[in-house]
């Protein structure tokens, strides 16, 4: 166990409400509500009947990610009067995010390391971070977490293998954990432990069967996956040497709708735009909004050249920044904490367990084997 | 902590025409002490705003050895640099970075050096060719090599004269076709390299243009017994950021914003997509 403090707190439901009440009147609070149906969504929540309990859902349809690089958000406003001035926009509010899944928080990690400026090359390890993302990073430092650990993985759940969940070990603020009608609440940071201390009445400190059912709990959890495992190992090496054949990348293409979901819907996915929108004559806004490289456009160069204009050069590419051991050193991580939403969301039934699953499978053909051949000549 | 985003504002203190399509605006940036404090290598570029229509990444032409201002070769092509073209003089526009990795420079110091442009590709090693002119007892032998497509495509027409003039520079330059005033070289820039004597055992190439030069002047620079990492080159990708976020100039594990643009030949190869 790498918490943050070793002690294991108990806080009842009815606390928790409490609590929670009292949060949501002095921050914005976050938290998986009901859209239409059984889909849970998370939205800024007013009362806390609106919550989903943790009972309720196994993850949102789509990430909480929007709320730390919206779809669309507003960087700066220019005006002109006798020379432009320009005011820069940031989102300061402090927010807490509650009920958000060891996937997610995992994907944020890794949305901080990238934002940070912590993948980009640098020439020594003790050098500034390159161009860090002060909207990306504002967002992120004002939102607290309370992240729920995942007794009940879902169907398309495949964290497990993609050191996702069930459960956090690091990098969250709380994460509580359902246990016999109350909740175990784990402390993952300072400001966790300052919510605990500047509220005590509401928590009380485990006892030491507490502790012990905790453990059996997150055990449990594993040994629910079953045979749901992505075996990811074996598709990094493959392509991170190249050996995957064409071919594999041309049978999914014909699949993909270049619709651009998989992007969307990915809590690491994070490729943008950036548009101007003027609003009058001398005064507008430049935004920056989400982009996919699953879009011919997405390399579209003066004159009108599109550098990955086929669409299985575009797939190739997605799965080779999720995957190969180039981006994994980058970023410490490969780009998959297994949420399985894109096998919800892609109609051509291209996910990363299935193409981790096809390119694992695929034969290393005459052709891969031959560049081989050719590599080692050199 | 410097908003990456934000961009400063320059103003245009003058426009030449370089072609029918090319213009040279140079610009300060309007805060004397953030034109005063630039710093940057000759191959870098800056994300250029005009607000209300776009960002567009333009290298930097002027040699970090002139200070108190900077120029920008710009090729009318499409939206944002369309409209620059419309600018007059005393126009303000917004300036991110320098961006990118920029030009080997100290690295290649007592090194013969080739540089072969084409058409606005003379853009970037112009600030390279310059500086080095500048610093000239640091480098052996310089030789500059152009070429485009009709004489009216020729970009710094004003400057061969004097680059010429340095002592130990030659400079050729050629057109695809020639018209009835031309009285120069005729065919691609690659016909330039039996007449430039170049030698290439202590010696880097510079090489910038249009995508399809690229692959033949690599080609005979391999035949000259130039090796794959004394042939420098830059990629051209589609830009937003110019700070390795937004994705979209990413080839194989490299962000061309900040890996590059300028790579070796070697480098080139290795890239994997
Ligand atoms: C590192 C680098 C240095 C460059 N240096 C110069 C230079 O010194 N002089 C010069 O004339 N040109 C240069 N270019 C090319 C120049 O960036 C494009 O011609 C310019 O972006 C075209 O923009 P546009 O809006 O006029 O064209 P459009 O085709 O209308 O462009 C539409 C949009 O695509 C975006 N875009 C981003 N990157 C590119 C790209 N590489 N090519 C085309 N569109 C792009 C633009 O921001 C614009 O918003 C350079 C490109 C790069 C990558
Ligand atoms: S892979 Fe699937 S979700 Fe992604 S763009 Fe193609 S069709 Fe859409
Ligand atoms: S690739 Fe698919 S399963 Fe993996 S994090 Fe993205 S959406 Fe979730
Ligand atoms: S231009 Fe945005 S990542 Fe390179």
């Amino acid at each position: 166990m790498s918490r943050y403090e070793e002690d294991l707190w108990i806080i009842t439901r009815d606390n928790l409400v409490a609590l929670m009440e009292v949060f949501i009147k002095t921050r914005e609070v976050i938290a998986p509500v009901r859209g239409h149906g059984e889909e849970v969504i998370f939205y800024p929540i007013e009362s806390i009947e609106d919550v989903a309990w943790d009972w309720q859902y196994v993850n949102a349809v789509l990430p909480p990610k929007r709320f730390f690089l919206p779809q669309t958000e507003v960087m700066f406003e220019y005006r002109y009067d006798n020379g432009y001035k320009i005011t820069p926009r940031y989102d300061d509010r402090v927010r807490m995010i509650f009920g958000i899944r060891p996937c997610d928080v995992n994907a944020l990690v890794f949305l901080d390391r990238f934002f940070g400026g912590g993948s980009l090359s640098k020439k020594s390890p003790d050098e500034e971070p390159l161009f860090p993302d002060s909207h990306y990073i504002k967002r992120r430092a004002n939102t607290f977490i309370i992240a729920f650990g995942c007794h009940q993985p879902g169907e398309n759940c495949f964290c497990v293998c993609c050191d996702g969940g069930p459960f956090l070990e690091e990098d969250y603020d709380l994460q509580l954990t359902s246990m016999n009608g109350d909740y175990a609440v784990e402390v993952g940071s300072a400001r966790g432990l300052k919510i605990i201390y500047g509220n005590e009445h509401f928590f009380h400190m485990a006892s030491s069967d507490e502790v012990k059912e905790l453990e059996r709990i997150k055990e449990d959890a594993l040994n629910k996956f079953g045979d749901t495992c992505a075996y990811v190992s074996k598709a990094i090496r493959r392509v991170t040497e190249a050996k995957v054949d064409d071919s594999l990348w041309e049978k999914l293409a014909e699949r993909c709708l270049d619709c651009g979901g998989c992007s969307y819907v990915c809590p690491t996915c994070c490729c943008y735009n950036i548009v101007d929108i003027p609003l009058s004559e001398k005064s507008g806004i430049r935004t920056r909004t989400w982009d996919s490289c699953a879009f011919a456009g997405f390399t579209r160069i003066a004159g009108g050249e599109i550098l990955r204009s086929d669409k299985k050069d575009r797939l190739k590419r997605r799965f080779f920044h999720k995957l190969s051991y180039q981006y994994i050193e980058k970023n410490k991580r490969h780009g998959c904490v297994g949420c399985g939403r894109c096998i919800t969301t892609c109609l051509g039934d291209i996910n990363m367990p299935s193409v981790v699953e096809a390119i694992r499978k695929q034969k290393v053909t005459v052709q891969a084997a031959a560049t081989l051949r050719h590599e080692e000549e050199i | 902590m410097k908003d990456v985003y934000f961009p400063d504002i320059a103003v245009i203190d003058n426009i030449r025409n370089e072609t029918g399509d090319v213009k040279t605006f140079t610009m300060r940036f309007k805060d004397p002490d953030i034109q005063e404090n630039l710093t940057y290598r000759s191959g870098q570029f800056f994300e250029v705003s005009i607000f209300g229509i776009g960002e567009m990444p333009i290298s930097i032409t002027t040699s970090p050895s002139h200070k108190g201002f900077f120029e920008l070769s710009v090729k009318n092509v499409g939206l944002v640099s369309g409209v620059l073209h419309g600018l007059p003089s005393g126009s303000e526009v917004g300036i991110r970075g320098p961006f990118g990795n920029g030009f080997p420079y100290e690295e290649v110091f007592g090194k013969d050096l080739l540089f072969v442009g084409g058409g606005i590709g003379l853009a970037p090693l112009r600030s390279l060719i310059n500086n080095v002119l500048d610093n000239r007892d640091n480098f052996g032998r310089v030789i500059i090599l152009y070429g485009s497509r009709t004489p009216g495509d020729l970009v710094f027409r004003d400057e061969f004269k004097a680059w010429e003039d340095q002592p130990d520079v030659s400079t050729l330059v050629t057109v695809d076709r020639g018209d009835e005033k031309w009285v120069g070289n005729v065919g691609v820039v690659t016909t330039l390299f039996p007449k430039a004597g170049i030698e290439s055992k202590n010696a880097v190439a510079f090489v910038c243009g249009p995508p399809v030069m690229i692959p033949f002047v690599i080609k005979d620079l391999l035949k000259l017994g130039f090796k794959e990492d004394t042939i420098i080159s830059t990629l051209e990708r589609h830009m937003k950021c110019g700070a390795g976020k937004c994705g979209h100039c990413c080839i194989g594990h490299k962000y061309v914003c900040v890996d590059g643009p300028v790579f070796s030949y070697r480098e080139m190869k290795a890239m994997m997509e």
